[in-house]
């Protein structure tokens, strides 16, 4: 976490005083962002160097879906499977990328390509079935546009 | 486009989200009447009378809301805009944060005017990723042109702003929740009293909004109270802004003037239901706001007024369309999986219930349903209700009766013969 | 003062006071697991719904007072709503009780009873969670019983500080767990939790399984551990529950230790020390006097003892801080001329232990320092003037350092190498075997009681002292 504290003193500025418990999520964010994941030392770090208790990092990361404490796969495929999307077909889409990764939501492929997981509603309703790559959205999802897509996924 | 438009009011188009084409439309232009010739008293004066509605959930007036804050109280305050748009169906927060976010920006400044608010916040769901880099944009060319930071256009008002992301968590969205989340906490909701406009952020003052109604005050500071109150009804004043998705041809974000007709909105302005098929029911504001059939809404006028009448509300805005012939026990499995993955967890009846409800339901949904499991489901709803620290444990409770009330049958059907009426089927996809 | 009305009574209440501080302080019970009155409002249990007329239920753990207000505790909207909660409450809770230390003290057992007595209405699986879980080296934790009240985290944030706690994850799935890598262990009032625990989701390591509390009985006594003198209660084998087989010891043992709620001295905490009271009280015990090593009868003892003191002419005494208040003054006044006395320091603070902190732990390790010195004054012994007799009352003095050629009365309660280095040696008894009152580090008197009968060998040091003050036998 050390290189990314000049980072985090700017991050701070923008922030009235008083403030420094509340950079915690954007801090975890972007160690993430930085490493894949949330390491063991990077909360302790953290904790030290935005002077609140260890606890209260460790209950942020089990608490927000988007954080995670272990290495995942170079693509995260994350699809939403909630009212709308299930109503526009999110099963067979998802029923689809299984069998072509051959996991399961929850699941990351041998080569270390690929992480499934499965997702509450992202705001894409509108544009359903989708999913999250990484971090961007992919919309209006049919079995051939996600064959195209997984296809540019390296 | 169903009736007047007050927020969706130009062609999107590349550019049309920048600061030189909200300018040419005006933009900025309500901060600097705001600035120039009205006081903090009179601006709170305007939004109150303007009868302008929460937009995130609950329909409170937003003047009420600022009303409790005293201006000069000696301790800072706070404004934040609830971006968090997490209730299943809505996607509209979304569209102003791409396509309007000087809107946004030029109403936080104002009521940050109103309120005696130096450092104001957007807290932004975290997997947002264009609506945040848009907004974000948009702070940075607010910033450049002197909109933000101190004396803004020369007057003696300061104001900062932070866009904050949120990392995953429905119940973030309600507004104790996303302050404690903002504090750089777990989003657990907190009891009231003490009303947030009391003890809020850090214990000080502070005022939540939901992104479309902020945005709304720029207009009303631009063309009044009485313009506003104009359009819509009188009950409900001005436009909303809605998500339509499931099974309807044109899905997407419609700005619609409360009063409107229901079915002229879907049949018209959304094309339809695809295949021709009838409405079976619609999510009228977000799953938690209660189911209402083809036939509760077929003379209904879309209005704050009219679906309390109809026993439910226009909620967040995310109107979910479903066709003859969908499995209402999917449908509400799948919504209390949601709920029970969401609850924070706080409260007795919503860290059990909410699981409760959902083991019922998957087992109804295996062929294991017993005969007292409906009575049980009404049972856990019912003792949700009004008895948690949030609104999360009450509308995983209303969207189970919502549907057990009007679709009661298909629930024995799926009990008693131990398959779903219709196949456990939820998709009715357009032809594309 | 607001008026308000609790079940129709009219109250006056002061204005900063919430529903269920009225309405306890006028004998109105409302059943609550998260409320705690020395804890922060957190409000999740949902078990002190009540119901205010025109406005609904809600909960009076977090109610303001408001004037006029029409409070009912137990109307029938209010029953239904705790019989439910309860329901809640177990829908995925082990009910183990027959396994659980908490069985009988339980409010979750207690308040079935009272306001529930249901079965489950599931019949879905419960969610599983870990049990026996290492919170640190003195508590486990089962999370399938937790009730999630988060009196134990607010307590590690709120009270002892050490921040130790926190909930994982969210939902039914939310869990209790401490700092990792670093456990509960560090933070010296850990285990205060396990008593505020309303369920038996902490347990003590100790007292695991040891006994059924129905087996016990609490006995009001002080704990000698520091010059804060909390009151405590110790609780020990009732009298008609007494073993007769399996191991007889556990009749005589302290079972554990509890704090005696006390807002002039403890509130309602002690540290851990206080609840290891047994590992000092339950030392190998002297029960013989002896003379130069030699057991002997107790007479012969007193009188050699009488001899020694009636013989010399600079005697000097080093008295307990460990002595009763009742016991110090019997010593000035019976021995207090006989005598030119110190006090003397029984324990010093032992290697790794806190010395002192703004909650209750105090640097002076021994419970009754200040009565001693208010009667003996604050010199430290000192042998200058021709000292030819130290009579040593209690342990913790080095022997070295008393001179040479002077004899020597000892009075301690364990077996240890001094006792046989002593012209006389007399047991004396413990505080767990006698009435007495001390005077903490703040003038504030405390009483302790007996929970066990002392050895017939054994000797009272108010008795003894009584005795040593008397006439010699065999001497003019
Ligand atoms: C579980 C839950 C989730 C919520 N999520 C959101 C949300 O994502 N966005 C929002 O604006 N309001 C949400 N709300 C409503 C907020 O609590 C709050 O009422 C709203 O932001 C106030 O803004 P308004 O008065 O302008 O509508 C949620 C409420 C609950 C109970
Ligand atoms: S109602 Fe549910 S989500 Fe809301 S605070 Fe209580 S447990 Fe958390
Ligand atoms: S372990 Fe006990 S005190 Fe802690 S939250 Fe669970 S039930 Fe409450
Ligand atoms: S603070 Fe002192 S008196 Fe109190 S329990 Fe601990 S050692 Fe005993
Ligand atoms: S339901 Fe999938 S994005 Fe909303
Ligand atoms: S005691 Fe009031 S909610 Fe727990």
């Amino acid at each position: 976490m050390k290189h990314l504290v000049p980072e985090f003193e700017k991050l701070r500025e923008r922030f009235p005083a008083g403030f420094e418990s509340s950079l915690a999520l954007p801090c975890l964010r972007r160690i993430q962002e930085d490493r894949g994941y949330v390491a063991d030392s990077d909360i302790e770090e953290l904790a030290v160097f935005l002077g609140v208790p260890q606890i209260q990092i460790e209950e942020v990361l089990s608490f927000y879906t988007q954080f995670r404490r272990k290495p995942i796969g170079r693509w995260h495929l994350q699809f939403c499977h909630n009212v709308s999307c299930s109503m526009n077909g999110a099963e067979n889409v998802l029923a689809h990328v299984e069998r072509r990764l051959g996991i399961k939501p929850g699941q990351t492929t041998p080569d270390g390509r690929y992480t499934l997981s499965t997702v509450e509603c992202l705001g894409s309703c509108g544009t359903a079935p989708m999913m999250m790559v990484n971090d961007g959205y992919h919309e209006n999802l049919t079995l051939a546009k996600l064959d195209e897509l997984l296809q540019g996924l390296k | 486009m169903p009736g007047r438009q007050l927020i969706m009011t130009f062609p999107v188009t590349a550019t049309s989200h920048a600061l030189p084409e909200y300018r040419a439309r005006g933009g900025y232009g309500a901060l600097a009447k705001a600035l120039g010739q009205m006081k903090p008293q009179d601006v709170v004066k305007e939004i109150t009378a303007s009868g302008l509605q929460g937009r995130g959930g609950a329909a409170f007036a937003v003047g009420r809301k600022w009303q409790v804050v005293q201006y000069d109280d000696g301790q800072p305050h706070y404004l934040i805009a609830n971006a968090d748009e997490g209730e299943p169906g809505t996607f509209k927060d979304r569209w102003i944060l791409e396509n309007n976010p000087h809107m946004l920006l030029e109403s936080m400044l104002i009521a940050s005017y109103a309120l005696n608010v130096r450092n104001c916040f957007v807290y932004i769901r975290g997997e947002f990723d264009l609506p945040y880099r848009r907004l974000a944009e948009a702070v940075e060319e607010a910033y450049a042109a002197g909109l933000f930071g101190r004396n803004i256009l020369g007057s003696d008002f300061s104001c900062d702003i932070v866009v904050y992301r949120g990392a995953g968590a429905y119940v973030a969205g309600e507004a104790s929740g996303l302050i404690s989340s903002l504090e750089g906490k777990k989003g657990y909701p907190r009891n009231r009293p003490p009303r947030l406009t009391v003890k809020g952020l850090y214990q000080r003052p502070t005022v939540v909004n939901n992104v479309e109604s902020l945005s709304n005050i720029a207009w009303i500071i631009n063309h009044g109270a009485d313009a506003f109150k104009a359009v819509g009804t009188p009950k409900s004043p001005g436009t909303r802004l809605f998500s339509v998705s499931g099974h309807i041809n044109r899905p997407g974000v419609y700005e619609v003037e409360l009063g409107y007709p229901w079915m002229k909105f879907l049949d018209e302005d959304c094309g339809g239901i695809p295949h021709g098929r009838g409405i079976k029911c619609v999510v009228p504001g977000g799953v938690s706001s209660k189911v209402l059939t083809g036939a509760d809404i077929a003379n209904l006028k879309i209005s704050h007024e009219e679906l309390w009448d109809a026993g439910s509300t226009l909620g967040s805005g995310g109107m979910i369309v479903i066709a003859e012939g969908t499995c209402m026990v999917a449908l509400l499995q799948v919504l209390m999986r949601f709920y029970h993955h969401e609850s924070c967890g706080q409260c007795t009846p919503c860290r059990h219930g909410t699981g409760w409800l959902h083991r019922i339901l998957d087992r109804i949904v295996a062929g294991d349903g017993r005969a007292d499991d409906i009575e049980r489901l009404y049972y856990i709803s019912k003792f949700n209700d009004g008895t948690t620290i949030c609104g999360l444990g009450d509308a995983a409770g209303y969207a189970c009766s919502g549907i057990l009330d009007k679709f009661r049958d298909e629930f024995e059907y799926c009990i008693e013969h131990k398959r779903s009426k219709f196949g456990g089927n939820l998709e009715c996809l357009r032809s594309s | 003062m607001p008026e308000i009305f609790i079940n129709g009574q009219a109250i006056e209440a002061r204005d900063d006071q919430t529903v269920m501080e009225v309405a306890r302080e006028h004998g109105h019970f409302i059943p609550y697991f998260c409320w705690h009155p020395q804890l922060s409002v957190v409000g999740n249990c949902r078990m002190c719904l009540v119901e205010v007329e025109g406005r609904g239920l809600d909960i009076a753990c977090n109610m303001p007072v408001a004037k006029g207000m029409q409070v009912f505790t137990n109307s029938e909207e209010v029953q239904a709503h705790r019989k439910a909660i309860l329901q809640f409450i177990t829908l995925n809770h082990p009910v183990d009780c027959g396994i659980c230390d908490k069985a009988g003290e339980c409010v979750l057992q207690d308040y079935h009873y009272e306001y529930s007595g249901q079965r489950s209405l599931s019949h879905d699986e419960k969610v599983r969670s870990t049990k026996f879980y290492n919170l640190s080296n003195r508590i486990l934790l089962d999370n399938e019983r937790c009730i999630l009240c988060l009196r134990c985290t607010r307590f590690t944030h709120e009270v002892s500080k050490s921040m130790a706690l926190g909930v994982e994850r969210r939902g039914d799935v939310s869990n209790i767990r401490p700092v990792e890598d670093r456990p509960l262990s560090e933070d010296p009032y850990s285990d205060n939790i396990i008593d505020i625990c309303p369920v038996g989701a902490l347990l003590s390591r100790q007292f695991l399984h040891k006994s059924r509390v129905w087996f016990l009985q609490p006995t009001p006594s002080v704990c000698p551990g520091c010059a804060r003198g909390c009151t405590v209660q110790i609780w020990h084998r009732k009298p008609e529950w007494k073993l007769k087989a399996l191991d007889q010891r556990q009749n005589e043992n302290i079972a554990r230790v509890t704090p005696l709620d006390n807002p002039a001295v403890n509130g309602p905490w002690i540290c851990n020390k206080g609840r290891d009271l047994a590992q000092m009280f339950e030392r190998v015990r002297a029960d013989e006097p002896m003379l130069k090593g030699r057991p002997v009868t107790v007479p012969a003892a007193l009188d050699e003892a009488r001899r020694l003191i009636g013989a010399a002419r600079h005697p000097v005494a080093l008295v307990s801080n460990w002595g009763s208040n009742e016991e110090l003054e019997t010593f000035k006044d019976k021995l207090g001329e006989v005598f030119h006395c110190f006090v003397k320091q029984d324990w010093q603070r032992q290697p790794g232990e806190r010395i002192e902190d703004d909650l209750l732990i105090r640097g002076d390790k021994n419970p009754n320092t200040t009565r001693a010195r208010e009667l003996f004054g604050h010199a430290e012994p000192d042998f200058k003037d021709g000292t030819d007799l130290v009579l040593v009352w209690g342990e913790g003095f080095d022997f070295a350092r008393l001179p040479p050629r002077a004899g020597i009365i000892f009075l301690n309660s364990y077996l240890q190498p001094e006792n046989g280095h002593a012209d006389v040696f007399l047991p004396v008894s413990i505080q767990t075997e006698r009435h007495g009152h001390y005077t903490n580090f703040e003038g504030t008197i405390s009483a302790f009681e007996p929970c066990f009968e002392k050895k017939p060998g054994v000797l009272h040091a108010e008795d003894l002292i009584k005795a040593l003050a008397a006439p010699a036998r065999g001497h003019p």
